[in-house]
């Protein structure tokens, strides 16, 4: 049996809402295998995004603990909480979120600058990457010069650079026509898979998640494993 | 507990220096980014070149006006003991005279300060601080000669060779008024309006024979040391007990003056940057402000406040320092040049500085200077930590707002 990378226990994740509170997750338990695949759909407004924040440390819950190797995140402090980000956590968001005035090479390389790479090994890594997905010859042209299907292949690189165990993708494909859906589906599978990571995705394409390890709906503020 | 994940507390240098060096060197395309720290950097020396030449025309002119003042009418040390002084403090010694009245043309007057002087009495130094002119010695007999300022001959409208009339004011216990004709011979200019529109010079044997009961007499002593901290233990020393004065107890007032317009100009200094600082601070805070996004995302992807706040600190501190830098290299060298600048504008009928020393040395108070400049750099920093605490606030989560 494979090692359990990532444990929800008894979350619950609740804002205030005015006078009242509005629960969004409530004592969800789950976990996540290593080198394994999960797709979480459901409908919008359901707590997916919220399920991923609490997974990678951007949020903590309410109540319960999510467990990273065993380790409670929401025992972290802030510094801990940034670097086990860094060390651990690889984000795709829907649209992509490269920064605009840095080429493609300098988005990919900055979470290994944040870890305290040198820049040139951190250049070196991000090339590697971006000859695996094809855009090496883009590598100094800024996102705006890019297309959606090739910003999204630099996202998936920068997600990769630092060797994260846990990838979290939400939404990977949300913002791309049907030729480059394909493409970074494709991609993002098989380099998860190839790099022997662990995936944890949210998607509204049923084909996308159909093609993951474990696939979970999330409704009535609780997961069901499909 | 596993023991999987091994944390190193701490930001990454690496990171903040390359975001530092990517804040303060934007890409070309950035030109938005690029003239903001252009325009930042030549505020700040904006800022700075009116401070800094403030204190060289400030400095200039008091050193100016007081080496004039000990110079050319109390010296550093007056002694109304009359015995030769032996010191090796002492540079000259002089023995002079002098009184008051007023002097009188065919339609002005002007109150006047007469100074009965030797022949020696004008040495390099002296000489060095006036520019003699016209001399015109041609009347003899019982007129005495004297020689009056240019300023003060254009308010009497008098020229050189003319006669004019003093009433001698009697000093102590004596009676009545003293008249006296004399000629203007020469005229000298010491630059300084003040000084020039009161002094008048004559031989000093004249000024025995026609100052009331000789004038006040004294030996007029110009020392090695200039700083008046010294002056008096040495003013005690030489006088073995008769009375003396020092120049700064003789123009207490004029002494005073100098050092409480220097302070409040010192002040009025640091709340102009006091304002400078706040410029600073809304620029670090417009920096922070069009970086919200990609603070968000660096926080994200794992980056320590630490780091990010380093990198904004450093990049807002040197286009600050480049810019206090510039200012003060532009201010000197401006500077070394206030003083023609000012004779220039003096002459093309700027009324208001006649009554400056606009013929002075640079002197810059390095001191001084260094004051401004670590005030800047220390009100700058502080605003700037206190804009930075803004990075503090922004979540992390701020960065789906882009998704």
């Amino acid at each position: 049996m494979s090692e359990v990378l990532l444990r929800f226990e008894n979350v619950s994740k609740i804002y205030p809402s005015g006078s009242s509170h509005l629960t969004i997750l409530e004592e969800l338990n789950f976990s996540i295998e290593a080198m394994s695949s999960v797709a979480v759909v459901g409908k919008s407004g359901s707590g997916k995004s919220t399920l991923l924040n609490l997974a990678g440390a951007l949020d903590r819950p309410t109540s319960g603990r999510v467990l990273f190797k065993g380790d409670d995140i929401g025992k972290m402090g802030d510094k801990e909480l940034s670097l086990y980000r860094n060390r651990h956590i690889g984000f795709v968001f829907q649209s992509h979120i490269l920064l605009e005035d840095f080429s493609a090479l300098e988005n990919i390389s900055i979470p290994a600058l944040i870890m305290g790479e040198s820049a040139r090994v951190a250049k070196k890594r991000a090339y590697e990457l971006l000859e695996r997905v094809g855009l090496r010859g883009r590598a100094h042209h800024k996102p705006q010069k890019l297309s959606g299907g090739e910003r999204q292949r630099v996202a998936i690189c920068r997600a990769l650079i630092n060797g994260a165990q846990l990838i979290i993708a939400d939404e990977p494909t949300g913002s791309l026509d049907e030729a480059s859906k394909e493409e970074v589906e494709h991609l993002l599978l098989e380099m998860v898979k190839e790099e022997k990571r662990t995936l944890l995705m949210v998607t509204h394409e049923q084909a996308l998640a159909q093609k993951c390890d474990h696939l979970y709906l999330l409704q009535n503020r609780g997961l069901t494993l499909v | 507990m596993t023991t999987s994940i091994s944390f190193k507390i701490g930001g990454s240098p690496l990171f903040s220096s390359w975001l530092f060096s990517h804040l303060l060197f934007p890409s070309k395309e950035l030109i938005y980014q690029r003239r903001r720290l252009l325009r930042s950097a030549l505020l700040i020396a904006l800022v700075m070149i009116p401070l800094v030449l403030a204190l060289i025309f400030m400095d200039g002119m008091m050193q100016g006006i007081t080496d004039k003042y000990i110079l050319l009418q109390d010296g550093h040390l007056q002694f109304y003991n009359l015995d030769e002084l032996d010191d090796p403090l002492v540079q000259s010694s002089d023995l002079v005279t002098s009184g008051y009245g007023i002097i009188y043309s065919r339609d002005k007057s002007a109150e006047v300060k007469l100074k009965g002087v030797k022949e020696d009495y004008f040495n390099s130094q002296r000489c060095a601080e006036l520019k003699i002119k016209e001399f015109k010695a041609e009347s003899t007999g019982s007129v005495a000669q004297i020689m009056v300022s240019e300023t003060l001959l254009k308010e009497l409208n008098v020229e050189v060779g003319e006669r004019v009339a003093f009433i001698l004011i009697p000093e102590g216990e004596q009676k009545g008024v003293r008249p006296m004709l004399a000629q203007v011979a020469a005229t000298y200019n010491t630059g300084y309006y003040e000084l020039d529109s009161s002094l008048i010079f004559l031989n000093y044997e004249v000024a025995k024979r026609y100052l009331p009961n000789g004038g006040r007499s004294y030996l007029e002593v110009l020392v090695d040391n200039r700083g008046s901290g010294h002056l008096d233990e040495l003013g005690e020393r030489l006088a073995k007990g008769g009375s003396w004065a020092s120049w700064d107890q003789f123009n207490r007032t004029v002494y005073q003056n100098f050092v409480t317009s220097r302070q409040v100009i010192l002040l009025v200094f640091i709340l102009i940057l006091v304002v400078a600082g706040v410029y600073v601070a809304s620029v670090s805070n417009e920096l922070i402000q069009d970086s919200f996004q990609a603070i968000a995302l660096f926080k994200a992807l794992g980056a320590q406040q630490k780091s990010i706040r380093r990198s904004y600190f450093w990049a807002v501190m040197v286009v600050t320092i480049l810019g206090i830098a510039l200012g003060l290299v532009v201010a000197l060298v401006l500077g070394h040049y206030l003083s023609p600048i000012l004779v220039w504008l003096s002459k093309q009928g700027f009324e208001g500085l006649r009554y400056y020393l606009l013929d002075f040395k640079v002197v810059v108070a390095y001191t001084d200077l260094l004051f401004i400049v670590g005030s800047m750099v220390i009100i700058a920093s502080v605003t700037v930590m206190f804009t930075l605490k803004r990075i503090k606030e922004i979540s992390p989560l701020e960065v789906l707002q882009q998704d």
